[in-house]
């Protein structure tokens, strides 16, 4: 079974590579190597390395894949991009994807937050490093980031909102109020400049 | 291992936070009431304080996660100060913002951020807290620096200020992960139990580094040189947001970790700090003699008085009582109210004269009398003459130098006060220039300058005036916040 899965994920690895390398569009590249990063998260996960699967999801195939899409979306904007929505349900299902998610966190927290007392279902977060036993890698680091780093953690979350808020800020292309106000033929900038 | 959580010593941040999710909201849904962010900000920055005030009013000390997070007297002090310089920065944002041509919701959705990054950094007390609330309040400044996109001295701005911070970044964080290593723990009691002990000698090394990181947030010299071109670039409101409240954080920073986690090898620090603080008075204030610009002149003034504020941190290691760690904090409030009240008469003036060089200040008092008088109190202040606040910013430090009355101390004093003769000269001058010049020919096109940037001047003013008279007010805060560490 190991072997199976090992073979089907180093497939998809290579072939991932070899799109990145091969695609013609720099956002097919980007999400090629997704695929790499991901493929080689599991093969981490077979070699029993469950933190550094996780690590190699988040950070790779989170944050710096992410970075990579950002700074081509954001820069490569030589041509004009078609700003209809090509993929019409996109939206709801985004949405619905994201109220999945959040059933499922409360679902896996047992109905409580993650600083809850009573966490019914799920890792109990409650005193185990007395009796010795401290869980695998992932348990252990969960612990400590939702206890002791809970407060560092959370803001790192805003602070991630703010400098995606700034990026686009920054790379929009302009902050002009008159350019705004061709794309918007709304009377509220004339207005405001004239009085 | 439960944590537990105290909603009332974290409701600053969640207010706060609140205030930030609403702003980014309200500018994306309701785009066509550009009045509605800017009240919204103030607003929120206004609760926050409540909160302050009860907590100070309840006086129980609060500590959150295993030590890391702690409220009491210290950080609230520091909180209060952080969110009345917010107050006033917005209020002299707002024309600034509207007038300027550039769309202006994120402006404080970023700012709001880096005020929550600050009142984080005042509870810190863990490197990873300490490090995560610099990088809060550091990354929206590198966005707001360049807000003039069009502008190439902004865009220099913000790319040698991203540049040089994110540079700073990774010295402290090398010398952070050193410590880390050695005392076996990020919490900055566990350092200081380490350092009581006898570290290695690498130790030292890992402290200059780290202090090393700060001292580019502080802009002291050598490693200030990214403040004047970043100050001059960056649009007026957020150069006096830099100056006054950005760097306070950066003082903040440097004051917990010395005071709770390093403070027992001062061996390692004090000589550092020292060459800081004399090498940031002298060169700051050698410098702003020659500036003919008064923004570039600020900031180079900044730099100095950031050194005078370093003068009782290098010598608090001698000092038994906690005369130096109020030196500093008073120093920063005061510091902070004449230097965003100068801002806020700059951008009032150049409103109408469109123009930063000092020589577009001449004969301001006969053109617009009242906030020439304004400016003159300010720099008066700024020089450290009395009546004004800012005297008695330098007697505290002088005092602090003489409760530790080492050899080291005193030459650092003599040095100060060389210095701030040397201030005196260049304070004066635009005071002069104000005066005693003639006006040049008027610009065409004045705006006036609206209420909110009045108030700002108003607050400030009284502050250095009332202060100045009767500085209980600021010493009685000093005491209370260091009363019981």
């Amino acid at each position: 079974m190991n072997a199976v899965i090992f073979f089907i994920f180093a497939a998809s690895t290579l072939v991932g590579a070899g799109g990145v390398v091969l695609a013609r569009n720099p956002v097919h590249s980007a999400l090629f190597l997704v695929q790499t990063l991901l493929s080689v998260a599991v093969l981490f996960l077979l070699q029993d390395a469950e933190l550094l699967a996780a690590v190699q999801v988040i950070v790779y195939a989170g944050a710096i894949v992410v970075l990579f899409l950002f700074v081509i979306m954001l820069i490569g904007v030589d041509r004009r991009e078609a700003l209809t929505e090509t993929l019409r349900f996109q939206r709801p299902i985004a949405v619905a994807l994201g109220a999945i998610v959040l059933a499922e966190i409360i679902f896996l927290t047992g109905h409580t937050w993650a600083t809850g007392a009573a966490t019914q279902s799920g890792v109990p977060i409650t005193g185990s490093t007395s009796s010795g036993d401290l869980g695998n890698n992932i348990q252990r680091v969960a612990r400590v980031l939702f206890t002791d780093f809970l407060w560092p953690f959370e803001l790192t979350a805003l602070l991630l909102v703010v400098a995606v808020v700034g990026s686009v800020v920054l790379a929009r292309g302009s902050g002009d109020r008159s350019e705004r106000s061709i794309e918007e033929p709304s009377s509220t900038a004339d207005s405001e400049s004239a009085s | 291992m439960n944590p537990v959580i105290d909603y009332h010593a974290l409701a600053p941040e969640i207010v706060l936070s609140v205030t930030i999710i609403l702003c980014l909201l309200v500018d994306l849904f309701i785009p066509d009431r550009p009045r509605l962010v800017p009240q919204l900000a103030s607003l929120g920055v206004l609760a926050a304080i409540i909160p302050v005030l009860t907590l100070a009013v309840s006086g129980t000390d609060v500590s959150m996660f295993g030590g890391a997070f702690v409220v009491d007297n210290y950080a609230l002090a520091f909180d209060g100060l952080f969110l009345v310089v917010a107050y006033i920065t917005l209020l002299v944002s707002f024309d600034e913002i509207a007038d300027g041509d550039y769309y202006g919701g994120e402006y404080y959705v970023l700012l709001l951020t880096s005020v929550l990054g600050m009142v984080m950094m005042a509870s810190s007390r863990d490197l990873v807290s300490i490090f995560i609330a610099l990088e809060t309040i550091s990354i929206p400044t590198f966005v707001l620096a360049g807000w003039r996109k069009h502008d190439t001295k902004s865009n220099e701005a913000a790319i040698k200020y991203f540049l040089i911070g994110v540079l700073s970044s990774a010295v402290m964080l090398y010398g952070m992960s050193l410590i880390f290593g050695f005392a076996n723990g990020t919490k900055l009691s566990v350092i200081s139990e380490y350092s009581a002990g006898s570290p290695p000698a690498l130790f030292a090394v890992a402290i200059f580094l780290t202090i090393v990181g700060f001292a580019f947030k502080v802009s002291a010299v050598p490693f200030h040189f990214w403040a004047p071109d970043t100050y001059e670039g960056a649009p007026l409101p957020v150069t006096a947001f830099l100056s006054v409240a950005s760097k306070a954080a950066g003082f903040v920073a440097l004051l917990t970790i010395i005071r709770f986690g390093f403070f027992n090898s001062s061996d390692s620090w004090q000589p550092l700090i020292w060459v800081l603080a004399a090498a940031s008075m002298t060169f700051g204030n050698l410098a702003a003699l020659r500036q003919t610009n008064i923004v570039r002149m600020l900031a180079y003034s900044s730099i100095a008085q950031g050194g005078f504020i370093l003068v009782p941190l290098a010598v608090a290691g001698d000092v038994s009582g906690p005369s130096a760690w109020e030196a500093v904090l008073v120093y920063l409030m005061i510091y902070a109210a004449m230097n965003l009240g100068a801002f806020a008469v700059v951008m009032a003036v150049s409103r109408r004269t469109h123009s930063t060089e000092i020589s577009s200040f001449a004969g301001l008092g006969r053109v617009d009398s009242v906030n020439a008088v304004m400016l003159s109190l300010f720099m008066f202040s700024l020089a450290g003459i009395p009546p004004l606040a800012g005297w008695f910013a330098k007697f505290v430090i002088f005092r602090a130098v003489f409760d530790a009355g080492t050899t080291a101390a005193v030459v650092l004093g003599v040095i100060a006060a060389l210095n701030a003769v040397v201030a005196f000269f260049y304070y004066s001058n635009v005071v002069r220039r104000m005066w005693f010049d003639e006006a040049p020919e008027v610009v065409s096109s004045p705006r006036p300058a609206s209420v909110a940037l009045t108030l700002a001047i108003g607050i400030t003013v009284v502050v250095v005036v009332v202060v100045g008279v009767y500085p209980e007010v600021f010493a009685r805060l000093g005491q209370l916040a260091f009363a019981s560490g």
